[in-house]
């Protein structure tokens, strides 16, 4: 792989000719439709500032929309819970309804980058960065969250297991459109959740593994209802283990099956070998142990 | 470019003045209001550094475009000791402790300190960490840090 | 984890003095009243309140903007390189090929074989081609951008295993095999046909970057009167001033380089200032201008010096209870693209040779070989990383030891006891160690704290549903004080003014370490004033007298020597004074807390700042120049045998982690390292020292790894290059014992590198114990320690 000149020479600046800061949802969309894609959404900025700086990413303007008011808040309408496109990770990780509902939202919006990083980095931002295993997509993934998106032509659903299309790509165009709702149903009386994540320090680090479960099941019969194992990367796209959760489906509760699922997940799963964050080997190995694990702490997280 | 003017506090005190749009905090502060003491470690917001408080919540300035901050009560290092130089207990408490070795990362660290201590005035180890857990230091192994955080909890509390 | 929120920890600084009776009764029982004291640093209000300027804090105006162009190949032939379009960019001042260098286009900390410009061939991907400066540093990075070269690729060599091959590809016209050096002691033969057991295993270590907080940055800034200043954060400033005078084609006398304080060094700002100095010197030269270099986070991990990785075989004999009766080794050491620190300095600095005297570790062992190889590759060049070569063969040796223990059955702190230095033990290098050897004390000192004994043996998992378990393990190590090299001598003047205060002129740098503090503070001690009175100089060439850098844990000691020197010149003429003022013997003076008293009757004495003010008004000598050379480093160049450094510090340290054996995840919970530094002169500031230094060695053992694949480094910025954090460091109880060293002042010998070198064997030793696996090639990352399990066939039963 030859190396390029930005490969080897590095800048100090970003390259924008325009930073705008549009104070409603309109006016900012009507921004992003003048500029015919010369122009993209920045919220928190932690990804898309690196990004420019390094010259991966090219734009004329910036259009920050954290100004755009109503998008900032966690709301509870029944079981249904809604993020605004701006709640931040520090809001999604101290949020006391989110922790009681979704606790493994919570900690995997605790486990990005940093407390800096956390204070300022949306979830939005972290779905749309496309990366197979962002810290609040695997979990979103397991709890089926719909995203909204906001464009000149009006607002359209997404089921997250739509949205996601390839390595750091989304069905969502940041050059037109703005995420400005994220939906999902909080864990029910016999629902349990769980989020593993395996690195290699604890902190300012991108994982080489990460796991997120829902499960839904009767303990007094002892069975699983349904699972939803959402884990990553193991393929371009944060990835729903869909065989794992067919044969996981009316399974009794017990090790055979969380050992017989782990090796069927294992099977599932290609990651890719990676030089900094583990090879295919270990990454599939680990997945064996992440959804064993997933799924036991998930039934031993229901009731309580 | 098109220029853009921002108004905002820094430090206590009112500031206006002309930026070009692709500049960033770090930038603003330490090349054109020659604040020097927030520093550049990465310009990834991976290490901390940069760290300065933005209505009160601390963030990493290198990855921040300077524009952010319109409207916004920002406080760097400088802003810290008061008029008459006296300083705040988490900067006596770093020089009582020998928390500071090299000291490149010690402004970012006694940002991310003031901003933990308003807000939980006596933290426990383990919250201390987690609230450092984002600015990098290379030279202390952290302990001594982490023990003039809790040293300046103490001065606190034993102020009332 | 403990919490440390309650209660006061007090540093604990165990005294153990061995009095030599001759220096009783010469000198009467001094209790020190400035150097041996926690005395806040002298720069701390300025780092508290950012006041304090680094390199990169300085005003930009009037600077131009110096970059270079990096070559993305690790080999190649440069075929052209056309700048015309770079020129004629506006705002543009210079492009700069090999050719426009003025001197000697080559620099290097010891063999100046790095071309400032690339002219016939790169060596490593990232080696400079151009230098460009410009307005702004926007306009230079474009102007890089239009620069077109033409390479030929030439087939690379990556292994310095494959270097000695005589088909691999040159990377220098001499050869690949920079340095061959040999130890030889008794009979290693003879030695093997005695021992019980015979073991034999081979440990690699990777690429390690210095990763300090502060990136590289230089200013040159052309005088008026046609020298060159050059400044910014630095080791050595000596170093950089020969190299800058070479590159210029201009006499030394003629640069000037002066250090700004730093941002962390750990050896790295050793040669990397060589580096961007003179290219940002040339590019000052030739357009009449100040030039700033300043690198860029992956800049610096791109292009500036690396620790030496290794590969090192190691064949030890014991006996059934544990003694050593042979040891061999072979160390394949890979320098890399060009010398930097690596080479012979005849005889024993450099790292290289360095590391071949450490190699068998501080135990008696009758018999010895090694085979140490210096090999260059198309890799980065290896420098100075905090330990220069021993913290590599530390990983070998202190393994080799828990594997050998283990083999026995014996408990690996009986086989450190019976095997380690003692007052009087011979080296490998057959140096008899004739003082200060505390090795066994801090064996001692830290099992106790550790409660060692206690835990040995117990290594469970957390409970029964947990895959956690845990292990404890230990390390010992030792370190010199000073760098071997013929020359190692060190330089300090002291002015006394007539109301008392001093100015401390010292070439010894400031990276966080505190000279700049505790050597104000030895100053202070021995003239008998006030720390507040001793103004210490910023290290200017034009102004401080040689002192060599500030590397191999040599400062406190050498520095502090010379500076005593120094002072007893002025102190002379001030007890002098004193004796004809008080009319009392010189003999029965005594200079403490600004003070000058009759030592028989306290009361009658004189205040120092009214002595002084009569010694200027008498024309006595106020200024004092000190010169400190260790005794003679010796090392036959044939066998390594010889005395190669004057004095060792010692340490053991033992750690307690906690494994997941199903993913390999280590946590290290519990940790004591104990010291034998002679005197500590500032406890606080020594207590850091070895708190970070532990945090160093946490990280080459768990996390730390510039990756190359083909000759390209993977992982240039602090994402990807991996330091502990806050939340990975557990907390550190140091010990600090003082067998002093007659050599030091006040006792002391050096501790800066010290604190890491055994800090990453204790946790591999710690990992094996507690999961089975043993990870010899580091760093023992998740994956790693999970293979390391699955070869010694699973985890341990419950």
């Amino acid at each position: 792989m030859a190396l390029t000149f930005k490969d080897l020479h590095w800048a100090k600046n970003i390259q924008v000719q325009q930073y705008l800061q549009p104070g409603t949802l309109e006016e900012a969309l009507e921004i992003l439709a003048n500029f015919g894609g010369r122009a993209r959404v920045i919220a928190g900025g932690t990804d898309v500032v690196p990004q420019l700086r390094r010259r991966n990413i090219e734009v004329e303007a910036l259009v920050d929309v954290t100004g755009i008011p109503g998008l900032d808040g966690i709301d509870q309408d029944g079981e249904n819970i809604a993020l605004g496109g701006l709640v931040t990770h520090a809001q999604v990780a101290s949020s006391d309804l989110i922790r009681k509902k979704a606790l493994l939202l919570s900690e995997g919006a605790g486990s990005v980058g940093s407390p800096q990083i956390r204070n300022i980095a949306t979830v939005a931002g972290n779905l749309i960065s496309g990366q197979p295993a962002a810290d609040t997509s695997i979990p979103l993934l397991a709890l089926d969250a719909t995203v909204t998106i906001a464009g000149r032509d009006g607002e359209r659903k997404v089921p997250l297991t739509e949205f996601f299309l390839d390595k750091g790509k989304t069905v969502l165009d940041c050059t037109r459109e703005i995420l400005i709702r994220i939906q999902f149903k909080g864990l029910i009386e016999n629902e349990g959740g769980c989020y593993l994540r395996l690195a290699k320090r604890k902190a300012l680090t991108l994982p080489m593994l990460v796991l997120a479960a829902v499960v839904n099941a009767d303990l007094g019969k002892g069975i699983i209802n349904r699972a939803a194992i959402a884990l990553g990367p193991v393929a371009p796209v944060p990835y729903r283990a869909a065989n794992v959760e067919g044969f996981l489906k009316g399974a009794p509760i017990s090790d055979e099956t969380f050992a017989a699922a782990a090796n069927m997940g294992m099977q599932e799963c290609t990651p890719r070998d990676s030089c900094l964050r583990g090879s295919c080997d270990y990454r599939q190995e680990m997945s064996k142990v992440f959804i064993k694990r997933g799924l036991s702490r998930a039934i031993a997280q229901i009731g309580s | 470019m098109n220029a853009l003017t921002l108004s905002f506090t820094l430090n206590g005190n009112d500031v206006s003045l002309e930026i070009s749009p692709n500049t960033l905090l770090v930038d603003l502060l330490r090349d054109k209001l020659r604040l020097t003491g927030t520093k550049v470690g990465c310009r990834e917001g991976e290490c901390g550094a940069c760290t300065v408080l933005l209505d009160g919540t601390p963030v990493n300035s290198c990855i921040l475009p300077a524009a952010k901050v319109q409207g916004k009560s920002l406080t760097t290092i400088e802003g810290l000791a008061q008029k008459n130089g006296q300083l705040t207990e988490i900067q006596e408490a770093f020089m009582h402790e020998g928390a500071a070795q090299c000291g490149f990362c010690t402004p970012g660290m006694i940002m991310n300190s003031t901003a933990l201590l308003e807000n939980n005035p006596q933290p426990n180890e383990q919250e201390i960490r987690q609230a450092l857990s984002g600015t990098l230091c290379r030279c202390t192994g952290y302990r001594k840090i982490v023990q003039a955080v809790a040293t300046a909890g103490e001065m606190k509390k034993s102020q009332g | 984890m403990q919490d440390t929120t309650e209660g006061k920890r007090k540093v604990q600084v165990h005294t153990k003095e061995k009095p030599d009776l001759d220096q009783l009764l010469g000198e009467p029982e001094k209790k020190l009243a400035v150097a041996g004291h926690s005395i806040t640093r002298t720069d701390d209000p300025g780092k508290v309140t950012g006041k304090l300027m680094y390199g990169a804090d300085y005003p930009q105006e009037g600077f131009l903007h110096g970059k270079i162009l990096r070559s993305p190949h690790p080999h190649a032939l440069i075929k052209s390189v056309d700048i015309e379009k770079a020129i004629e960019l506006p705002g543009v001042a210079a492009v700069l090929t090999g050719k426009d260098v003025p001197g000697r286009n080559g620099f290097g900390a010891i063999l100046p074989d790095q071309p400032v410009i690339c002219e016939d061939k790169v060596r490593y991907v990232g080696d400079g081609v151009a230098l460009v400066a410009a307005e702004t540093e926007e306009i230079a990075h474009e102007a890089l951008s239009l620069i077109r070269v033409e390479y030929e690729v030439l087939p690379a060599v990556f292994d310095p295993r494959d270097a000695l091959e005589p088909d691999a590809p040159k990377v220098h016209e001499g050869g690949n095999l920079l340095s061959d050096n040999k130890l030889r002691k008794g009979n290693v033969e003879k030695g093997f046909r005695e021992a019980d057991i015979i073991m034999e295993r081979t440990y690699q270590v990777p690429f390690l970057e210095h990763a300090y907080l502060e990136p590289d940055v230089t200013l040159a800034v052309p005088q008026r009167d046609g020298t060159m200043l050059v400044e910014g954060p630095m080791q050595a400033p000596f170093t950089v001033r020969r190299n800058l005078a070479a590159v210029l084609g201009v006499p030394v006398n003629r640069v000037r380089v002066r250090q700004i304080h730093m941002g962390g060094g750990f050896g790295g700002k050793e040669d990397s200032p060589i580096d961007i100095g003179c290219r940002a010197a040339v590019l000052a030269n030739h357009t009449g201008q100040p030039v700033r270099i300043a690198l860029e986070r992956e800049e610096v991990t791109l292009q500036t010096c690396k620790r030496h990785p290794m590969i090192m075989e190691v064949k030890i004999g014991a006996r059934k209870d544990g003694k050593l009766l042979a040891f061999e080794g072979v160390i394949y050491d890979e320098q890399g693209a060009y010398a930097g620190l690596g080479p012979v300095i005849p005889p024993a600095g450099g790292s290289h040779i360095h590391s071949m005297v450490m190699m068998p570790g501080p135990y008696e062992i009758p018999h010895a070989k090694v085979d140490a190889y210096l090999c260059y590759t198309n890799h980065p060049y290896g420098g100075a990383m905090r330990g220069f070569g021993a913290p590599q063969v530390h990983i070998a040796h202190e393994q080799m030891i828990d594997e050998l223990a283990g083999e026995l059955g014996l408990d690996p702190f009986e086989v450190r006891h019976i095997n380690a230095f003692r007052l009087g033990s011979a080296t490998a290098t057959g140096q008899v160690l004739d003082q200060s050897v505390g090795l066994l004390d801090t064996l001692e000192a830290c099992a106790e704290a550790f409660r060692w004994k206690e835990r040995f043996g117990k290594n469970e998992y957390l409970n029964a549903e947990s895959s956690k378990r845990r292990g404890i393990g230990m390390g010992m190590g030792w370190y010199r004080t000073s760098i071997g090299t013929a020359g190692d001598g060190c330089g300090a003047n002291v002015y006394v003014h007539e109301d008392g205060s001093v100015l401390l002129y010292s070439g010894i740098t400031e990276m966080g370490q505190g000279a700049f503090t505790v050597l104000p503070q030895i100053c202070a001690e021995e003239l008998g004033v006030a720390m507040e009175d001793v103004r210490l100089v910023q290290p200017d060439t034009d102004q401080v007298p040689e002192s060599g850098p500030t590397v191999g844990s040599r400062s406190t000691t050498l520095m502090g020597n010379a500076i005593i020197m120094a002072v007893r010149q002025v102190k002379t003429s001030i007890l002098e004074m004193a004796s004809d003022m008080l009319r009392v013997p010189v003999e029965r003076l005594e200079a403490k807390n600004r003070l000058i008293y009759d030592r028989e009757k306290p009361h009658k004495s004189l205040a120092f700042k009214e002595v002084a003010a009569r010694c200027m008004a008498m024309g006595k000598r106020l200024i004092g120049q000190g010169w400190w050379t260790p005794p003679a480093a010796s090392l036959d160049p044939e066998t390594g045998q010889g005395s190669p450094y004057f004095v060792y510090t010692y340490s053991t340290h033992m750690a307690e982690v906690l494994v997941d054996v199903e993913t390999g995840e280590v946590e290290v919970t519990d940790y004591v390292a104990a010291f034998d530094v002679g005197k500590a002169i500032n406890p606080k500031a020594l207590e850091g020292q070895i708190e970070g230094g532990v945090a160093m060695g946490l990280g080459y053992a768990l996390m730390e790894e510039v990756a190359m694949v083909d000759g390209i480094p993977q992982n240039l910025n602090l994402q990807d290059y991996l330091i502990p954090t806050t939340l990975d460091m557990p907390d550190v109880k140091p010990i600090v014992l003082e067998v002093e060293n007659k050599l030091g002042p006040y006792g002391a010998k050096g501790i800066g590198e010290m604190p890491n070198i055994p800090a990453t064997p204790a946790i591999l030793n710690a990992i094996s114990d507690a999961c089975g696996g043993r990870v010899r090639s580091l760093p023992a990352d998740p994956e790693r320690v999970f293979m390391a399990i699955r070869e010694a066939g699973g985890p341990p039963e419950r």
